[in-house]
């Protein structure tokens, strides 16, 4: 991971320099990032478009929080120390399983938000993964086959879209440091379009199992016009594995 | 989505349990219902905002035999013969060297083959596939590029055609397999045309041109099918992945000479027949028909007398490994065949000798 992000290459094929069209544009034909968000026809915000996340969570999806903002329970305590003494050797996306979410959301790959009538779905270039947000009015399943990506509804409050989430995996890394999230992760996203070019995002991390109380963490994508997603095969000239040296 | 159980299609279409999650039964809002509540899957197919046909939903698609076999239209001499020698040989390796097995994806068309959802908006068709991986078609006018990076599963753009949709590919690499083993060359195009006949029924004509392989285009026909009320489960091809140490032929084996266990012709000779195996999703349906056959000394099996004929190879002089699985035959206290068993990962399941073969198979 941590080799395919300093060698996440960016290739400049004329596929990935199309225009993306219904940009704002400025006169100069660059994109307007601060012209105002989109609305879809039913007048709700629009959040389509690729977007990559502003850079620096990575490897501390908590590195905003003030001390005692993020609270361990003993044995998490204890597994997150052992994770970063051992450098990520255990990372189970090392393995090519997914990344999962919120961590889809903390490394440096693009993804592409589509926006249909009852469904939101984000594309993922990481590991070329998507996830689906029920805009259908459902409600979470009470008791889910645990999945990598979880299971997800969202609803408008104003202009914003919460999304909540729950049936993960025991085994969810956040990040790439480590930290953990369990069966009982709940997430709550605000996802909030400011302008044409950027989405405010909240993530509330609740899971008891992990940590003693709820923890928030403020993220921001940018809009990424006039490119597209380049396919990522995990599995392809795997060679991470057998350099993993953590102890 | 692996080729693996091609042969045992029926077998596995039958078996994969719907899994009784409260999640997996919600209600599809949108559907047209009959009186009874029930999906009326032969409603008018709904059209865009934007007055374009919606091709919207969970569908599924079976490329029946062509599943084994991609080029089965095609005559021998229209497929360049190192192409042919290496479709055999893979299918005689059981196809232990599929990209598939390794969890690399297949060309994206066909994230047609299995259970797919289709997002539809004005410049971008999502194809969520349930094998994990998506798809995007590029309908906001952008051409094919010139000279793309190879991809697994390759650049699709589209444009309606009518109330067709047609999706043009290419940028493929050379890695894929077209089946069970017909390779393809980088210059691989395929160009689909979906059109939605009513609600619960889309026609999917896909067309393969591979010049440098194949010396005429050709077009299959795959039947879509809606499938209401479910949703896609996550699959994660590499969790908890223990196939790969489990192919039947390794390089040790082959050291070994483990795979060229001799059976002797008359006893090859006895198996040869005609077999049948009850649905096992529906024991009232027609029953699964299969023919097993010899040919210069090779035990060969085929779904219904048609489509590609299998190798079976010998483990022993009743046990013979299939891609799929491991068929072993059974004979009576007199030495006749009763029936053979066939063990896949779902399960064993006996099918019975019901007779000879026609005159002609066994020329």
């Amino acid at each position: 991971m941590i080799a395919a992000v300093i060698s996440a290459v960016t290739a400049r094929a004329q596929w990935l320099d199309y225009p993306t069209p219904g940009v704002p544009r400025l006169p100069n034909g660059k994109p307007n990032l601060t012209a105002p968000a989109p609305k879809t026809a039913d007048g709700k915000p629009d959040l389509s478009g690729i977007w990559t996340t502003k850079a620096g969570y990575t490897g501390n999806i908590a590195r905003d929080l003030k001390p005692g903002e993020l609270s361990f329970q003993p044995w998490a305590s204890e597994v997150y120390k052992h994770r970063q003494e051992t450098q990520g050797k255990e990372d189970p996306q090392a393995y090519c399983v997914l990344s999962g979410v919120p961590r889809e959301h903390v490394v440096p790959y693009p993804f592409k938000i589509l926006n249909t009538p009852g469904m939101i779905a984000i594309l993922y270039e990481a590991l070329h993964s998507y996830r689906q947000i029920f805009m259908d009015g459902r409600k979470l399943p009470k008791d889910p086959n645990p999945t990598w990506m979880g299971y997800s509804v969202g609803r408008w409050d104003g202009d914003a879209l919460v999304v909540d989430s729950s049936g993960f995996v025991d085994n969810n890394w956040l990040d790439n440091g480590g930290h953990m999230g369990t069966e009982a992760m709940k997430l709550t996203e605000r996802f909030h379009r400011r302008d044409y070019g950027h989405i405010d995002l909240a993530v509330t991390i609740d899971d008891p199992k992990a940590y003693t109380k709820p923890w928030t963490v403020n993220l921001e994508f940018n809009a990424t016009p006039d490119t597209e997603l380049i396919e990522y095969v995990c599995d392809e000239n795997e060679k991470d594995l057998k350099h993993l040296v953590g102890k | 989505m692996r080729v693996r159980l091609r042969l045992f299609a029926a077998v596995t279409l039958a078996l994969s349990m719907p899994a009784a999650g409260q999640w997996l039964h919600y209600k599809t809002p949108g559907i047209p219902r009959t009186a009874d509540g029930s999906p009326d899957l032969k409603a008018a197919a709904s059209k865009t905002a934007d007055g374009k046909p919606d091709l919207s939903g969970i569908w599924r698609g079976d490329p029946g035999g062509y599943g084994l076999n991609m080029a089965a239209e095609l005559k021998p001499s229209e497929i360049q013969p190192w192409a042919e020698k290496l479709y055999k040989q893979r299918l005689e390796d059981l196809g232990k060297d599929s990209p598939s097995y390794r969890c690399m994806p297949q060309i994206g068309p066909y994230t047609s083959f299995g259970m797919f959802k289709i997002l539809q908006t004005p410049t971008v068709i999502g194809v969520l596939s349930e094998g994990g991986v998506y798809r995007q078609v590029l309908t906001d006018g952008r051409p094919l590029p010139e000279d793309p990076n190879p991809t697994w599963m390759g650049y699709s753009v589209g444009h309606w055609d009518g109330d067709t949709l047609v999706v043009e590919s290419a940028g493929f690499n050379d890695q894929t397999w077209l089946d069970a083993g017909h390779p393809h060359s980088e210059q691989l195009r395929v160009t689909e045309r979906f059109r939605r006949k009513d609600f619960g029924h889309m026609e999917l004509k896909m067309t393969f041109s591979d010049p440098k392989i194949y010396s005429r285009s050709w077009t299959i026909d795959v039947g879509l099918e809606l499938v209401p009320d479910t949703e896609l489960l996550e699959y994660v091809c590499n969790e908890n992945e223990k196939d790969v140490k489990h192919f039947l032929i390794t390089e040790e084996d082959r050291k070994q000479n483990r795979t060229n266990v001799k059976v002797a012709p008359e006893t090859l000779a006895k198996y040869a027949g005609i077999y049948e195996m009850l649905n096992p999703e529906d024991a009232k349906a027609k029953p699964i028909s299969m023919w097993v056959l010899t040919e210069s000394d090779q035990l060969l099996m085929q779904m219904n007398g048609a489509g590609p004929k299998i190798p079976l190879a010998a483990q022993s002089a009743t046990t013979f490994s299939v891609l799929g699985g491991t068929v072993v035959f059974v004979t009576d206290d007199k030495g006749a065949v009763t029936h053979f068993t066939m063990q896949a990962v779902e399960g064993d399941f006996k099918v019975l000798r019901k007779g000879n073969l026609p005159p002609a198979a066994t020329k």
